[in-house]
């Protein structure tokens, strides 16, 4: 960490090109690590001032709107008004940010310099984001005529500005309902390009493996890995912590997500695509915390709607989605509006992010994803498929070393007739073994995960003795009791999480 | 024989509540042996009390003086007969259910019925009995949960984003006394025995700054708690502790204006409302730390009874100039306000309304329901919040009392 | 706008037909003459804090007298108290905020620690940038401190994103006084990383009283378990401070685990001792304790 920032990063910014200056502008970019909020705040504010100074490039038009929709503090959005204006030409489709910046800041409003890196105006000198966002307006001129009735209720009525900026008002006013025709053909989209990087959907995508076996924790305890939660159905997933002090950021996404739940209900679709809210600060949103912060905002828990903190902290979910995020210890200094439209293979399909996104719109991309060919599968066959799974292994091991006359006798005698017929395979031994090491593997992910170890021992000792029993020829009586053993260890393994889940869903 | 009454009219041990307001109540005859006849023999109803017990008041109808007893002719066919009981100016309950109405045949002594309740009022919290204070703290706490509860709720509510809202415009007293009404509510569902008590700031209150109440404040502002204070465990921002540096000797009164001061504003709620300068902006900032700044100003407990003080001043004001009728000009604000500022609006947070010219989100929900009033609602207007003890509609009542504004 | 004037003007002319009141408009007049006594200028100050805000000149005036070195400081002190509760009224106060904000920045450095102080906190509870830098720079040099370490730690812990973790950590090993270390304490325990140093002071029976008072809070805050964990522990150590073992019993008593407590019997044995024992405040919490969980339920 730079212990003084200020000239080393003034100094930096100065030599850079505009392309490395808005690497600046992302959140995760390393040069925020560590440091507090307000400093970042007017780190950003300083990039942002001097991408002014020339002409801003589309690619930084993201960062500027951003601040625009959802910004708090005074001296990020004045230097966002000052940047904006520094855009070749105006475009209609900012007006509503202007406005809607005018409408978040005012009561907030306070004096800043936007000469000056950090900008702190101290007495008389100095602007105001107000200030800077009607001059920013009045830049804007005809190209904010859309935006004329919400203009007109900040010039008159009762929720008018202060009159201190009646008269600029006023001379925007009279721009924009003069009969200046329009330069832009296109009056109502931002830049071709733009658009695309507050949201998109991709056909290609990357799978999750680096963080399939994250183990999770719930707003009710209850753990679960990310594979076992992001399989099987498309997810719809925000990003948020509770700590956040901008009600425009994560209380409204999390707002939102319920928002989202009712849709998918009104739609049919809340048992085909899951919802989830990951906090980025698990060392403090334990699960009551994330509890109440979703039943305020208005989140109906299910098994396939939570708020989950990663037990094992963020990193590798930070890395896997680039999150837009960066901390100070392990507090969130700064971070982006960020929500991700997983595939039924947990694949990042999709991305809504920056600006306030639009829950419909949400819904419709991710229904899309319905329609790829794979099969959803329920909550309840993900939570019981272990123990059978693992079992029927076992089971299988037990049984294969048999001759196929055998086989038939075993399962004539557990009434399975109909399979008389499968021939004997000698590679089917090996590929149970296989599997049985692998329904151990995942008892053990799921021990680690939930703290109980003993239906892993029990497994264990099931699949040693099941081994043991066919490398030394043994009797039956002990491959059944490895058999046994692994029943009861895969099924106790799951029964806690199925008997617990379902039971503090109902209570909630 | 045998009666049954219920207050509220409600079998619910939850709804066996009181203020100054007439309660509507009944009775009726469950088990007739020993009536003579048939008919509708004479029931006398009136309140076993003790010393510091809450008392009652009883009336037939809607109109009409109160009396401490009252006689019933009851119908042994079982059917109700109403009456209307309330508290006795004066005598509020310092337990739960520390009073009981109790029936009598005739002129009898042997009590065939009786029902406990409590007349549960807004007191000066200085002068709250060991008990009550102990229960008042408890509540809170509970509510706050080191930071998880429902306390959250509040202190989102009252921030720099929200507070156009309900501060610099007529909605001031409405909203805050619908807020206050909330979080009331909260604390009875925790403790049905509690009330939100005021801090009268203009009177020596040295009771409430001590280590067992509301804490007591060091030469920093750290305010301190002795470690039988659930208190101790109050967190608000994800961050443990109170700052409360209070710019005034808390064995003294603040030197705001004082309620006669305050109540001789003017007689129009135009001259009235400008108390939100002084004394209610004068109290906040008789300190210094959380509660002198209105967007941490929730953070701190003491708040909430500063503004029920605020609201009791109100409350008094209407009394004294009968302001509780909002079609009278001079009970409110006429002209163009923001939203949530005028009469037929409904306010924000309750409303569930977001985005401009609400604020981003709506925390908390709906305002509380009671299981005693159905008033004012879930999502209260402004004009709702006028008439709280029904006086011109008794369906207006919202169950709350002051235990210096009578009802009449 | 023009309806808050005319209510405003209501006001005035219900307060000229007071004759004992003198209207807020006196009152500001008396406030802003420097012919009238420190007293009555205080007074006049504190007494209409929404005429600070009537006008635009009487803004400026009241920001003249607050940043003037030359006034009385009572004045000073009172105009401040004046023009913070015209500031509750936001909607009144909009046009005005960033006028009294930059003039809160400019005097910051003023001799008077008094106001310092209560400028320094209005700033730091608007998560003041510039006011959380000049605090930090105080807390790593001296020199240049505007505030004892205690109250610029304070309140620096209104915003928990600041800067100041490393040197709060600092002020815990090393600390000027207990106070400091209290609020570095109050401001680490934004941070669930640091719960043990938390458990650590909690069980040093030669820490001061408030600062493991403050660990129990802060423990509390960030591990709920642990500190559940802890307190039973308090509670077992027959050694331990009775207000110590008052504070462990009120967490439990209030937020305790009621499946874990009732199945754990050494502990209600332990109570049920406690609630004999001589201790007053002890006693009273066991047995609000014991109200919950056990015998006397």
């Amino acid at each position: 960490m730079v212990e003084s920032p200020k000239d080393e990063f003034c100094g930096l910014v100065d030599q850079l090109p505009s392309d490395q200056l808005i690497a600046l502008l992302h959140e995760n970019n390393p040069i925020y690590d560590q440091r507090g909020a307000t400093t970042v705040v007017r780190m950003r504010g300083w990039v942002m001032l001097t991408l002014a100074r020339t002409s801003l490039p589309d690619t930084a038009l993201p960062f500027i709107i951003e601040d625009l929709d959802t910004g708090v503090d005074a001296y990020l959005v004045a230097a966002a008004a000052v940047a904006l204006r520094s855009y070749p030409t105006p475009n209609p489709a900012f007006a509503p940010f202007v406005v809607r910046a005018i409408t978040n800041i005012r009561y907030r409003d306070e004096r800043v310099s936007v000469e000056t890196f950090g900008g702190f105006a101290i007495g008389t000198k100095g602007t105001s984001p107000v200030r800077e966002l009607l001059t920013t307006l009045a830049w804007l001129g005809p190209h904010a005529r859309a935006s004329i009735a919400e203009i007109e209720t900040l010039r008159t009525g009762p929720t008018a500005i202060a009159k201190k900026y009646h008269a600029d008002l006023d001379q925007i006013f009279n721009t924009i309902s003069s009969d200046t025709p329009l330069e832009t053909a296109d009056c109502c989209g931002l830049p071709a390009g733009v658009k695309d990087l507050f949201s998109w959907m991709r056909p290609t995508r990357t799978a999750s493996s680096s963080i399939e076996s994250t183990v999770f924790e719930d707003q009710g305890g209850r753990t679960i890995t990310f594979g076992e939660y992001f399989h099987g159905r498309p997810s719809i997933v925000v990003f948020f912590y509770t700590r956040c002090d901008n009600p425009l950021k994560c209380s409204l996404t999390i707002t939102k997500l319920a928002r989202i739940q009712k849709l998918l209900e009104t739609e049919g679709l809340a048992d085909q695509i899951n919802t989830a809210g990951i906090t980025y600060d698990p060392g403090f949103d334990l699960p009551e915390r994330l509890l109440n912060y979703g039943q305020h905002r208005g989140i109906q828990f299910a098994p396939q709607r939570r708020l989950l903190r990663s037990q094992d902290g963020l990193d590798a979910l930070r890395k896997h989605f680039a999150l837009g995020v960066n901390f100070i210890e392990s507090l969130v200094n700064r971070h982006r509006i960020e929500l991700y439209i997983l595939d039924a293979k947990g694949r990042t399909a999709g991305y809504f992010g920056r600006v306030q996104w639009n829950e419909r719109e949400v819904v419709e991309r991710a229904a899309e994803l319905l329609k790829e060919n794979v099969k959803p599968v329920k909550s309840s066959s993900v939570r019981v498929a272990s123990p059978v799974f693992g079992t029927f292994v076992a089971l299988g091991l037990a049984l294969f070393p048999k001759c196929p006359f055998c086989w038939a006798a075993y399962l004539s005698l557990f009434g399975i007739a109909g399979l008389e017929s499968i021939p004997y395979s000698p590679w089917l031994q090996p590929l149970l073994a296989i599997l049985l090491l692998s329904n151990l593997t995942s008892i053990w992910f799921r021990a680690r995960a939930t703290g109980r170890m003993i239906p892993f021992y029990l497994v264990t000792a099931g699949a040693l003795v099941i081994i043991a029993s066919k490398a030394f020829a043994g009797p039956d009586a002990f491959s059944f009791a490895g058999v046994l053993l692994t029943l009861v260890g895969s099924v106790w393994s799951t029964l806690n999480r199925t008997l617990l889940g379902s039971g503090q869903y109902r209570e909630r | 024989m045998n009666v049954e009454i219920q207050i509220n009219n409600s079998p619910n041990a939850n709804a066996r509540f009181l203020t100054w307001s007439p309660a509507p109540c009944r009775i009726r005859v469950t088990n007739p042996a020993g009536a003579q006849g048939q008919g509708s023999p004479p029931i006398r109803v009136s309140a076993r009390t003790t010393t510091n017990s809450g008392a009652l008041v009883f009336r037939k109808g809607t109109t009409g003086a109160f009396a401490t007893s009252l006689q019933i002719n009851v119908p042994v066919n079982g059917n109700w007969v109403s009456f209307f009981t309330a508290g006795q100016f004066g005598r509020p309950s310092t337990s739960l259910n520390d009073v009981q109405i109790q029936a009598r045949h005739g002129n009898g002594n042997q009590v065939i019925g009786s029902t406990a309740c409590t007349v549960r009022i807004r007191k000066n919290a200085n002068d709250l009995t060991a008990g009550e204070r102990d229960r008042f703290i408890a509540a809170f706490a509970q509510l706050n949960n080191q930071g998880l509860g429902r306390f959250a709720d509040f202190r989102d509510m009252h921030t720099n984003v929200s507070s156009p809202q309900a501060h610099g415009a007529p909605g001031f007293l409405p909203w805050h006394r619908a807020y206050l009404l909330d979080l009331e509510r909260e604390l009875q569902a925790i403790d049905p025995s509690v009330a939100l008590h005021y801090w009268r700031f203009d009177r020596p209150s040295p009771n409430i700054f001590k280590r067992d109440y509301l804490g007591e404040s060091d030469n920093l502002g750290t305010v301190l708690f002795s470690g039988t204070n659930p208190l101790q465990f109050w967190v608000t921002d994800g961050v443990p502790g109170i700052n409360r540096r209070p710019f005034f000797n808390t064995n003294n009164a603040t030197g705001v204006r004082t309620e006669a001061q305050t109540l001789a504003l003017g007689t129009t709620y135009p001259n009235f409302r400008t108390m939100e300068g002084n004394p209610h902006g004068s109290a906040h900032t008789s300190f210094g730390g959380s509660i002198s700044s209105i967007g941490t100003a929730a953070r701190d407990p003491l708040f909430f009874l500063l503004h029920c003080n605020v609201d009791r001043l109100w409350a008094k004001w209407q009394q004294i100039n009968n302001r509780f009728n909002s079609a009278v000009a001079a009970s409110y604000d006429s002209g163009a306000w923001p939203i949530g500022h005028n009469l037929p609006d409904t306010m924000w947070p309750w409303n569930g309304i977001t985005g401009p010219p609400r604020p981003p989100t709506a925390p908390g929900g709906t305002l509380a329901p009671s299981p005693v009033v159905s008033a004012p609602g879930l999502s209260p207007r402004v004009r709702d919040s006028l008439d709280f003890q029904g006086k011109i509609s008794a369906a207006a009542c919202m169950g709350f009392d002051y235990d210096d504004v009578p009802f009449s | 706008m023009t309806t808050k004037r005319k209510s405003t003007k209501k006001v005035t002319a219900a307060k000229k037909k007071s004759p004992a009141a003198r209207t807020p408009r006196a009152a500001f007049a008396v406030a802003t003459n420097e012919k009238k006594t420190t007293a009555e200028r205080a007074k006049a100050f504190t007494e209409a804090p929404l005429q600070t805000i009537d006008s635009d000149k009487n803004l400026q005036a009241s920001l003249d007298v607050l940043r003037d070195r030359q006034q009385p400081i009572k004045v000073r002190l009172a105009a401040l108290q004046s023009l913070q509760a015209a500031s509750f009224s936001v909607i009144e106060f909009e046009p005005h905020r960033e006028d009294y904000l930059a003039t809160l920045r400019e005097i910051v450095d003023d001799p008077d620690e008094e106001l310092r102080q209560r400028v320094l906190g209005i700033l730091a509870r608007e998560k003041d940038a510039y006011t959380q830098q000049r605090l930090l720079e105080g807390l790593q040099d001296a020199s240049k401190a505007l505030l004892p370490p205690e109250k610029a730690l304070q309140l620096l812990s209104y915003d928990v994103h600041t800067e100041a973790y490393p040197v709060a950590r600092e002020i815990v090993n090393a600390p000027p006084n207990p106070e400091a270390k209290r609020e570095a304490l109050r401001l680490l325990s934004a941070d669930a990383k640091s719960a043990p140093v938390f458990e650590k002071l909690l069980r040093d029976k030669d820490e001061d009283r408030d600062i493991r008072q403050m660990s129990a809070a802060a423990l509390q805050a960030v591990k709920p378990k642990q500190f559940q964990e802890q307190a039973r522990e308090l509670l077992l150590d027959d050694k331990e401070y009775d207000d110590i073992q008052a504070t462990a019993l009120t967490a439990l008593a209030q937020f305790g685990d009621e499946k874990a407590v009732v199945k754990d019997q050494k502990l209600m044995k332990r109570v049920d001792e406690l609630e004999k024992g001589k201790s007053a405040k002890v006693k009273k919490t066991a047995k609000r304790f014991l109200s919950r969980y056990g015998t006397e339920k």
